[in-house]
């Protein structure tokens, strides 16, 4: 129930610039993922938002109230936002208990109040019975829910999560995600949500901001950012993707390493272009625009993960597990294509890995 | 395969057995070679040995030469054996107790042992032949000596044969049994093969092991009944060291056999013999020791008697030095946590200026020697010519009287031991500062807490149990410092429990009981506070996993940055700027009472001599041999232990870890006093003021400092980084030298300067143990200040320092800045 806006928020440590021009409003009570790659700005920001760092310029309002920028800053206990640490800062000196009144006490709230309201945060996390417990007799993920439960005592407008799941197993991360968002629309409140993890912000987030350099390639909802990446960076760091190039030819793609083999086409490009196709989008068909032969076959119980080879390209195919019955490796294949993406050739993708490596 | 199995654990336990049954005869042997040795009453150990000796350079003797001459001569042997029984009685004129063991001296051999203990009296005593004649003698040709040899036996036993020139010489105007002594002399001299009567080496040393006529006779005829033989003679003449051989096989037979009994499978490990003998080090030179301290404290007479303890504790002088010594230590600990906290958050935590510089400042004066702190106080507060107290007393007109501050009393001995010992504390809190996650803090300010808020209630609880630690460390190094005390409370008559044990052993041995009571107490002290520090409050240290290594939270001083830096800066000047200042000038003056700047007082006299003095030059090769040898075996121990605790899971591994914590937790005058009372002789070792008992010493009490240097680099290396070599086809010993070698190199360095610096100017220990030759550096100034000259000391003790900072900068650049003390 919080907005933050964020007006041209540039960041830098000494020469290396982390975050450039940021210039973003979240919502109230939605859930904003931001999400890239290690080392991109995310975390930066996020510190930002929570005044742990300063911006370097521009300024950052909290509900329309300027917090950081200028001479003006409020520091990180004057803005009333909860947190949770990538490494949870569980305080080891303290019980669960101890741990989550610990803002309340701050706040010097009576005690009842206090019991009550810690009662209700460890309610919410599942950990009443863990009161008493010390954070070195509990396990990460029960440690986990010490710190959400300690970020939402206070009933904040407006919580921050830092990579809170990256030091937990793939099962209890699974159950956790949609812990985490049920809270959130439960309580309402606005989350800004960091991660590395495509599949953590497509599984909770209202918004995904998806940054690069200490530049948002792009925003938008999981399925604006999925199915219509602005650029080839974000269709690769979405999802699975292969590139081909080519050029259009009178309505269709000629693709050039495919032995010249085309693709329908009536889209405003022309000329040379580049092809992304997500594997899953292609599938056999008895007559497809794509003609190979099925190479390999990786067989993964829910999906059939295979290498079909069209010209010099080995092209990846996601079938569902049930065709790996139907089809034998060194078999002619046909394949139907049921979506793609078409950018210019400008060789800005090559750029993009280059600075991923 | 169950067979092989069995099979192995017959082996194994039949060697177990084997090793335990040596000890047992070991033990025993060496019980019997003692029992021996105090039966017969020699004076030295070594009698037997070289009864051993004599009796087999008589017996070479009499086999070439006597027998052939006794056999060609034709001499009747039992009249020969009878002259020769005649002659030793009166040689030896011990009157009756002779006759009676010479009647004891029987048997089929009676003439051969009669001869041989002849030859050896006279090798003793007996007629003097002169050296001009001896070499005559001894120039005979082979066929002439035999000629000789034959015809002085006929002369003895009264057939008269010519006898050659020298000989005829020798004996000239004799009479009677004068004569026949006189021709048996010059037997025995031709008999011997170079004309000496037997080795004079081994006369001398057997005169000097056996004191008595009557305890001489009986050992040569032990040797010339050939009674000692080689075994006997080693058991006897270090009977004491077999036992504890003996012992300790036995002792190390019964601790692996509970380790392999633990581990269920009867198969020895080679680990297993590394971590023996470090434990039987530690047991001979530290346990043994220690354990022995308090027996003799409550067993004055060897009888249980708390007589010294009472005597002790309740004399004054005492009371008054156990009393300061918890005073002064308490104090210490208070001021000095009181200091290091601040300053370990300033320096960690916030945005003051220099922090960096302050921090290796701060650092630095662990590394320098007390007593120097002690002597720079001592020349600023002096009631009467401190520099200080001077000025205090022009700027505030308070006329020529002493003071108004003394540095000889308590509060003064308080303010320097704090000095010098707050950096203890300092180190260990910004240890646990450094490793603290930033965002256990942030997640206090996010929780609404102001930075104040969260240094109380957050950093400062979680640092609590290092602050703890600290503390105690600064507590038992302060009750066992005897540097400082021994230079501001002697005078000043403030004692402490460590120089009270230091004035009573330098009164020898009556006075050593006294100091073993109040050694007892010292140790007690250290031993809880070890225990304390190392079991109780270790355990409740927070580890905190830190996630991603941002940079920690700085906190900003705000206005009060500048002033909170001129505080820390004054703090500095004080501490560390002016006395080192103080060191540096006094040791270019003359006169200790005048200023440097008056007329003619600036010299460089001290300078010149600490470099070409050669006391001096040899002192401080002393402390270099002894420091380098002490340090290097310290790292060789120290990499072995970590790479047995870091690396593998063999049991027993952390035996020779708490042994070595409880030795460098020890107080040093407690670690020379015992050694002292144990390796003088009485465990079969006596190794007293030689250059070994001092690096025993400084090992035991350095040895740690480098091992936990070396460990903690160990455990941050992960062993997947060493298995990744192994699986590339590195053969182990390959990979300790490519990839764990290089990677804790660093820390290998530093650890040896840890135990080098302080083994370098070491004094508690030096004090008690130095030897004739085996002086040190630091007790050579120690010694300069205390009699000779104050001035001198300085310039010694400034060139001390300078070594220390010297040898600071190499490791920092050895180790590219990654390391300096």
């Amino acid at each position: 129930m919080s907005t933050v806006s964020i007006r041209n928020v540039s960041k830098a440590f000494g020469e290396s610039v982390v975050l450039r021009e940021f210039n973003e409003t979240f919502g109230d009570g939605e859930f904003v993922t931001l999400l890239g790659p290690s080392g991109c700005g995310k975390t930066t920001m996020l510190r930002i938002i929570a005044g742990f760092e300063k911006p370097t310029t521009g300024e950052l309002y909290i509900d329309d109230q300027l917090v950081s920028g200028g001479k003006t800053f409020v520091p990180p206990e004057k803005r009333s936002i909860g947190m949770v640490f990538q490494s949870y800062a569980v305080w080891p000196h303290m019980n669960v208990f101890d741990n989550v009144a610990y803002p309340l006490v701050i706040k010097k709230q009576n005690k009842e109040q206090i019991r009550e309201r810690v009662n209700r945060a460890l309610e919410i996390v599942h950990l009443t019975k863990y009161a008493n417990r010390f954070p070195n007799q509990m396990s990460g993920g029960q440690q986990q829910r010490v710190a959400l439960a300690r970020a939402l005592v206070a009933a904040p407008k407006l919580l921050l999560l830092d990579e809170p799941l990256s030091n937990l197993d793939a099962k209890l991360r699974e159950s956790m995600r949609f812990e985490i968002k049920d809270i959130q629309k439960q309580l309402g409140i606005t989350v800004v949500y960091v991660t590395h993890d495509q599949t953590e912000a497509m599984a909770m987030s209202d918004r995904i901001f998806l940054i690069n350099r200490g530049i948002v390639q792009q925003s938008g909802t999981p399925q604006e950012i999925y199915n219509q990446p602005v650029n080839q960076f974000v269709a690769d760091f979405l999802g699975k993707v292969d590139f081909f190039k080519g050029e259009v030819k009178n309505g269709r793609i000629e693709l050039t390493s495919m032995g010249g083999q085309s693709i329908p086409y009536d889209g405003p490009r022309t000329g040379k272009v580049e092809v992304a196709i997500r594997p899953e989008n292609l599938y056999f068909a008895s007559d497809g625009p794509l003609k190979g032969k099925l190479e390999i076959q990786y067989y993964l119980g829910d999906v059939d993960d295979c290498r079909v080879r069209i010209g010099d390209e080995l092209v990846r195919v996601i079938a569902s597990g049930y065709e790996y019955y139907k089809l034998q490796e060194g078999q002619e294949v046909s394949l139907g294509i049921r979506d793609f993406l078409v950018f210019d050739d400008d060789g800005m993708l090559d750029q993009m890995l280059t600075i991923q490596t | 395969m169950p067979s092989v199995d069995k099979r192995g654990e017959i082996v194994c336990k039949a060697t177990l057995i084997v090793i335990f049954l040596i000890g047992v005869a070991l033990l025993l042997g060496g019980l019997w070679g003692n029992g021996q040795y105090e039966a017969a009453g020699f004076s030295q150990e070594n009698a037997f040995s070289l009864i051993h000796r004599l009796a087999g350079e008589t017996d070479r003797l009499y086999e070439k030469k006597i027998a052939p001459a006794l056999k060609a001569s034709g001499a009747d042997p039992a009249a020969v054996g009878e002259i020769s029984r005649t002659l030793i009685s009166s040689a030896w004129k011990t009157g009756e107790p002779l006759e009676v063991t010479l009647k004891g001296l029987s048997g089929e051999k009676l003439t051969e042992r009669e001869l041989k203990l002849l030859a050896m009296t006279y090798a003793l005593s007996g007629p003097k032949i002169k050296t001009s004649q001896r070499k005559q003698l001894a120039a005979l040709s082979g066929d002439e000596q035999n000629d000789l040899l034959k015809a002085l036996l006929l002369n003895a036993v009264g057939e008269t044969e010519k006898l050659a020139g020298a000989a005829e010489e020798l004996c000239k105007g004799l009479e009677g049994e004068e004569r026949t002594a006189m021709l048996m002399q010059v037997f025995m001299t031709t008999a011997n093969l170079d004309g000496e009567p037997l080795s004079s080496n081994t006369v001398t040393e057997i005169k000097k092991a056996v004191r008595t006529d009557e305890m001489r006779i009986t050992a040569y005829i032990w040797a010339a009944e050939g009674r000692v033989n080689w075994l006997s003679q080693l058991f006897c003449s270090a009977g004491k060291t077999f036992a504890l051989i003996g012992i300790l096989l036995m002792l190390d037979v019964a601790i692996l056999f509970f380790w392999l009994k633990a581990e269920r499978v009867w198969k020895l490990d080679f680990k297993w013999l590394i971590i023996l003998l470090i434990v039987d080090f530690l047991l001979v030179f530290q346990v043994l020791p220690t354990v022995n301290m308090v027996v003799k404290a409550f067993f004055p007479e060897s009888r249980f008697s708390l007589s010294t303890i009472t005597r002790l504790y309740t004399y004054d002088l005492n009371l008054s030095a156990l009393k300061n010594t918890l005073i002064a230590a308490t104090c210490t600990m208070i001021l000095g946590t009181l200091l290091a906290f601040p300053l370990a958050w300033l320096v960690g935590r916030t945005n003051l200026y220099g922090k960096r510089f302050f921090r290796s400042l701060f650092v630095l004066t662990y590394m320098v020697p007390p007593y120097v702190g002690a002597m720079a106080w001592l020349r600023l507060l002096n009631p009467n010519v401190g520099n200080i107290n001077l000025a205090l007393r022009a700027v505030f007109g308070l006329g020529d009287a002493p003071g108004p501050l003394n540095i000889y009393s308590l509060p003064g001995l308080v303010w320097v031991l704090t000095t010098f010992y707050y950096p203890y504390a300092f180190i260990t809190v910004s240890r646990a500062m450094e490793k603290m996650d930033p965002s256990l803090e942030e997640a206090s300010r996010i929780s609404g807490a102001s930075p104040l808020k969260t240094v109380a209630k957050i950093t400062f609880p979680m640092m609590t149990p290092s602050l703890i630690a600290g503390a105690l460390l600064v507590f038992v190094s302060a009750a066992s410092c005897y540097g400082i005390p021994s230079i501001i409370g002697a005078p000043g008559r403030v004692h402490t429990v460590t120089t009270r044990i230091i004035d009573y052993v330098g009164r020898g041995s009556e006075g050593m009981n006294d100091a073993t009571g109040l050694g007892v107490f010292l140790m007690v002290i250290a031993i809880i506070i070890l225990y304390i520090s190392d079991f109780v409050v270790a355990k409740r240290q927070y580890i905190t996993v830190s996630g991603k290594s941002t940079t920690p939270n700085i906190v900003d001083l705000g206005k009060w940055r500048a002033p909170i830096t001129a505080l820390v800066s004054l703090f500095a000047v004080i501490v560390i700027l002016i006395p080192f200042a103080t060191i540096l000038i006094t040791s270019f003056k003359v006169d200790l009472g005048k200023s440097l700047l008056d007329e003619g007082n600036f010299t460089f006299k001290q300078w010149t001599t600490i470099f070409s003095y050669d006391e001096m030059i040899e002192c401080l090769k002393n402390s270099f041999i002894f420091a380098i040898i002490t340090a290097t075996i310290g790292i060789v121990v120290a990499c072995t232990m970590s790479y047995l605790l870091q690396r593998t899971t063999i049991r027993g591994r952390k035996l020779p870890d708490f042994l070595i914590t409880l030795g460098s937790g020890t107080p040093s005058v407690v670690i020379a006093l015992s050694l002292i009372l144990s390796m003088r002789g009485d465990f079969g070792i006596n190794i007293y003021k030689t250059a070994y008992i001092m690096i025993i010493a400084y090992t035991i009490k350095y040895l740690m400092m480098g091992m936990r240097t070396v460990v903690s680099a160990m455990s941050q290396i992960h062993i997947s980084l060493e298995e990744c070599s192994q699986i590339s086809g590195a053969t182990w010993l390959k990979t300790m030298f490519k990839i764990t070698g290089p990677l804790i190199f660093p820390s290998i360095a530093a650890g040896w300067f840890l135990i080098f610096i302080p083994s370098f100017y070491e004094l508690s220990m030096t004090t008690l143990l130095y030897g004739n030759g085996t002086k040190t550096i630091g007790f050579e100034l120690y010694e300069y200040w205390t009699f000779t000259s104050q001035p001198m000391a300085c310039a010694m003790a400034f060139a001390i320092l300078m070594i220390v900072v010297v040898l600071n900068f190499v490791l920092n650049k050895l180790t590219k800045g990654e390391f300096s003390i």
